[in-house]
């Protein structure tokens, strides 16, 4: 059954009982004025046609047709007379009257009859005439010898009426009385709307204000309080919401104060972690760039010795030397590409490029080192073509490769490249090492952290490795599983997608070309506050046969220019005092020298903000400690190609 | 108790009516001389019976000889085996003459109140005839005594309208040479059946101008008495008739016998058996009279009989006392 609303129920349990009671109300007294108009309506007939009997008495007992005549001409007179007729003792008709197509012919009798005929709606009435007797009340009649004769009777009137008037009268009033019943019906309607209205206003009001409480509004109900008349039915119950609203509304307030306090300490609580990290990043960073000055001096002053004759023994010496400083800057290196990374100031350059120079590159690279350990590195060659950033997949496979020989003991490191059914290739770095527990498998890829090296050997890498290839992949988008198991080995993929070769492209990777060493008799002009590392690098700079003129700071560099100096390359600190800094300086002495001098910065700092300077700039930015393998092929590059317009962002290293 | 108490009462009662007072006292029906036999406990028949116990009882006759009785108690006493045996029966009425006639009484039987048609019905049906065993005192007025007051009261008619009925055609032959002798011209009609009353009595008024009525219950009744005095009183013809009753419901004028009338012709009869004589061999026709009047019929008829004059003219005429 179709659910009413509580409006219509109102309405109808107010109306079914008025129209119910109208109605029956209403036939009840029709039905019993019907029959009083009928029962009056028959004896009226009936006391015409006994008057008219007893008037035609003596016309029928003398005779008299005439006066008869008269009398049934009279009776037509009266009201819904159709036909009247007098019969005389023998049936025979003495006079009659009225249309003669309704007449009856009835049988004497001497007993009243009467009668319908439904089809024409006429009552007829038959009435016999017998004489009108006068006690006498003398010896001669009530002699008691002689039977009592019956009176003779003198005949006999009918009348025929018609129905048509009464049933006239009997519709009028069915349509008088329907229209009182719709009136008044119309009029219960229109008082049970309107008293219904009294009801379920206030229902409504309470149903929106229960609705909005529930929405949390609860001054709603102060709102309503106003204009809740005195007479409202519902005021109690409004009055018992007020109440629980106001209850609500308390809990609510006190909830929300218990929030709120809660949350405030939270937000300290965060605050002061976040100071705390912050301040451990800023002492990282303070650390980091204080020991770059020293780590960026000792690694030049160590090539500059090496470059220098010596026994074999002191040559052992500095090649040990050379290693652990090489270790030294690895770390700085890797401290700086996650800062990098998490300063998202690596730009990602995708384009399609081929794996085979990017493996070639990797067994290059990294086949001495697995030599060092007696390993056997495999790379399979391929000729798959991949859509990603060549230089920053090429760090992952690096990272990938050096951590498993890294962590493999004996057997070899197998890196293939596979193309796969949905267009994707996958690269995977295979090792026979020690494997990760699965317990361990989620945490390899934090920061710092290493399986079973508790001691931090330093020869067993940092530990920002996975750190920084997953970084990396989740940069690029590339999904990266790693599948391992402990004493068998690991197993990393790498999904990329692929794209169609081009066997005319140029080589994409940075790549240190054999370039004629022509650096000799080159003039360098070096800024540099900090006095350790400035005679470093120049002395670096002279032992690779290059001109140099060196400042401490700004005003020395400009006083070079006026002393006559025209620098070939600039190479500066871009820390430096005198409200300069390395490239608000470069760009001074370039704007000096009219000339668009080929120039890089050093720095120390570790500063997403630097990086991005520089970038726009335009300037190759080299992080301290800069190794001189580095510094020498840049310098070459810079002199060169006049003026080189790389994209530095790519240069990880 | 009740019998030691009537007892008393009748000792004081003779007490008081001084001596020789037993002859006074109302004999029981067995050793009464005259038993009054009513038709019914109506007036007229209580005043009858009381007339006619005065009149004997001032004539010398002791009261105890004089009993009273009703038809019904009668019936029962004739059924008990022990009938009364009374010097004379007086009949008041058709019922109490019928029942004496059957009865066969060996006491003669005076019967009174009864008009003629129910007495010689009642002598038809027992195969009687009028004898000193049974006689009657008809209530019917000699036909001579109506024609005289239809001849006083309306002088100028000529023409005397009667309507025969079966019970009172026997009368036509006289009522015709009285109406000769008197010079008034007889219109007559004789109605067999109810029916052509109105058709006989139209044909009847139209050639009279005064309507005897002669009592026949065929003819004149309760049910027809109403429009034979419409159809006169139309067609303003005097009707004169038998019966004070007949006044009373609109005839002009009416010549009958009163209770107490009949009642002292009766008691004369008696007295003449009681002293020997027998009963007549025929029946008596009444020797008093009265007349009555309608005068609001008669001021509407233009006429103005005076009933006591009239009553006296023809006393005179009949040699009355």
């Amino acid at each position: 059954m179709k659910m009413l609303n509580i409006r219509t129920r109102l309405l109808l349990a107010a109306l079914l009982p008025l129209i119910l009671i109208s109605s029956l109300l209403g036939a009840v007294f029709l039905l019993a004025r019907f029959g009083d108009m009928q029962a009056a309506y028959d004896q009226r007939n009936r006391a015409v046609v006994r008057q008219a009997a007893v008037a035609s008495e003596y016309g029928l007992f003398s005779g008299n047709r005439l006066q008869l005549q008269a009398l049934v001409t009279g009776a037509m007179q009266e009201m819904d007379v159709r036909w009247v007729a007098i019969l005389n003792g023998r049936g025979e008709v003495l006079a009659s009257a009225g249309q003669s197509d309704q007449a009856f012919s009835l049988p004497m009798s001497t007993l009243e009859m009467q009668g319908f005929a439904s089809d024409r709606r006429l009552d007829w009435l038959s009435q016999p005439v017998l004489p009108s007797t006068i006690q006498l009340d003398d010896l001669f009649e009530s002699n008691g010898v002689e039977a009592t004769q019956h009176p003779p009777q003198l005949g006999q009137v009918v009348m025929v009426f018609s129905r048509q008037s009464i049933d006239k009268r009997k519709h009028d009033m069915l349509l008088s009385g329907g229209a009182i019943g719709a009136l008044s019906l119309l009029f219960g309607m229109v008082l049970a709307v309107v008293l219904s209205r009294g009801v379920i206003r206030p229902i409504t009001r309470i149903t929106q204000l229960v609705e909005r409480i529930g929405r949390g509004d609860f001054a709603a109900v102060d709102k309503l309080r106003d204009q809740v008349a005195a007479n409202d039915p519902l005021q109690e119950l409004q009055s018992h919401i007020h109440l629980m609203a106001n209850r609500l509304s308390q809990a609510h307030g006190e909830l929300e104060q218990q929030v709120d306090l809660a949350t405030h300490a939270l937000r300290e609580k965060k605050e002061e972690a976040e100071q705390a990290n912050l301040a451990k990043s800023r002492f990282l960073a303070a650390a980091s760039h204080d020991l770059r000055q020293p780590t960026h001096a000792l690694g030049m002053f160590v090539s500059r010795l090496a470059q220098l004759p010596h026994d074999r023994q002191t040559g052992e010496l500095i090649h040990n030397l050379d290693a652990s400083v090489r270790a030294m800057q690895n770390l700085l290196d890797g401290l700086l590409d996650i800062s990098r990374l998490e300063a998202r100031a690596v730009q990602v350059n995708r384009r399609p490029f081929a794996l085979a120079a990017l493996f070639d590159q990797l067994q290059q690279d990294l086949s001495a080192q697995a030599a060092e350990k007696g390993l056997r590195l495999r790379v399979r060659s391929t000729q798959l073509w991949v859509m990603s950033d060549a230089t920053l997949i090429y760090r992952v496979l690096l990272n990938l490769v050096g951590n498993a020989l890294r962590y493999t003991d004996q057997g070899g490191v197998l890196v293939v490249a596979r193309q796969r059914s949905s267009g994707q290739v996958e690269l995977q770095v295979w090792d026979s090492g020690i494997g990760i527990a699965p317990e361990h498998q989620q945490a390899v890829f934090t920061e710092f952290y290493q399986v079973g090296n508790a001691a931090r050997d330093r020869t067993k890498g940092l530990g920002l490795g996975l750190n920084i290839v997953q970084r990396t992949v989740k940069l690029l988008d590339h999904p990266l599983v790693m599948v391992s198991r402990p004493g068998k080995g690991t197993r990393f993929t790498l999904s990329l997608p692929g794209a169609v070769g081009k066997h005319e492209s140029v080589e994409e990777l940075p790549k240190e070309k054999p370039v004629p060493d022509d650096l000799r008799g080159r003039c360098a002009l070096v800024v540099e506050d900090d006095a350790l590392a400035r005679s470093a690098l120049v002395g670096l700079l002279v032992s690779w046969g290059m001109r140099v003129a060196q400042a401490r700071g700004p005003a020395d560099a400009l006083a070079c220019l006026t002393q006559g100096v025209v620098p070939d390359v600039i190479v500066s600190d871009y820390r430096l005092q005198e409200g300069y800094n390395g490239l608000q300086l470069v760009q001074r002495l370039q704007q000096q020298l009219d000339h668009a001098t080929p120039a890089c910065l050093m720095s120390g700092d570790t500063d997403p903000g630097v990086i991005q300077a520089a970038q726009t700039a335009g300037l190759t930015l080299l992080h301290k400690p800069v190794r001189p393998a580095k510094l020498r092929s840049l310098l070459r590059h810079l002199l060169m190609e006049q003026p080189p317009q790389r994209a530095t962002g790519a240069d990880l290293s | 108790m009740a019998i030691v108490l009537r007892s008393v009462l009748l000792a004081l009662a003779c007490a008081l009516l001084g001596g020789g007072a037993w002859a006074q006292v109302p004999a029981p029906d067995g050793v009464a001389r005259v038993l009054i036999v009513s038709s019914d406990t109506a007036v007229v028949y209580t005043q009858t019976a009381e007339a006619l116990t005065d009149y004997l009882v001032h004539q010398g006759i002791p009261r105890s000889d004089i009993a009273q009785s009703l038809v019904s108690e009668m019936t029962m006493r004739l059924k008990s085996g022990q009938p009364p045996r009374p010097g004379i029966f007086v009949a008041l009425g058709s019922e109490a003459t019928q029942l004496l006639a059957a009865a066969g009484t060996q006491a003669p039987v005076l019967s009174a109140l009864i008009p003629r048609s129910s007495f010689e019905h009642i002598l038809r049906s027992h195969g009687k005839v009028v004898s000193a065993r049974l006689s009657a005192i008809y209530l019917d007025q000699p036909l001579a005594r109506q024609l005289a007051l239809v001849h006083l009261a309306f002088p100028q008619a000529k023409r005397l309208g009667v309507l025969w009925g079966a019970e009172s055609s026997d009368r036509a032959a006289g009522l015709r040479a009285l109406v000769v002798a008197s010079g008034l011209e007889l219109q007559e009609t004789r109605v067999t059946q109810p029916q052509d009353l109105p058709l006989a009595l139209a044909q009847v008024l139209g050639g009279s101008d005064v309507l005897l009525a002669l009592a026949d219950p065929a003819i004149f009744n309760s049910a027809t008495i109403q429009n034979i005095l419409m159809s006169s009183f139309r067609a303003r013809i005097p009707l004169v008739a038998f019966s004070p009753a007949y006044v009373r419901a609109g005839a002009v004028l009416a010549v009958y016998t009163t209770p107490v009338q009949a009642a002292h012709q009766a008691a004369e009869v008696t007295l003449g058996v009681l002293r020997g004589k027998p009963l007549p061999e025929q029946a008596l026709e009444p020797n008093d009279f009265e007349v009555g009047v309608n005068a609001q019929v008669a001021r509407a008829l233009d006429v103005s009989p005076d009933a006591q004059a009239l009553r006296s003219i023809l006393r005179r005429l009949e040699r009355l006392p």
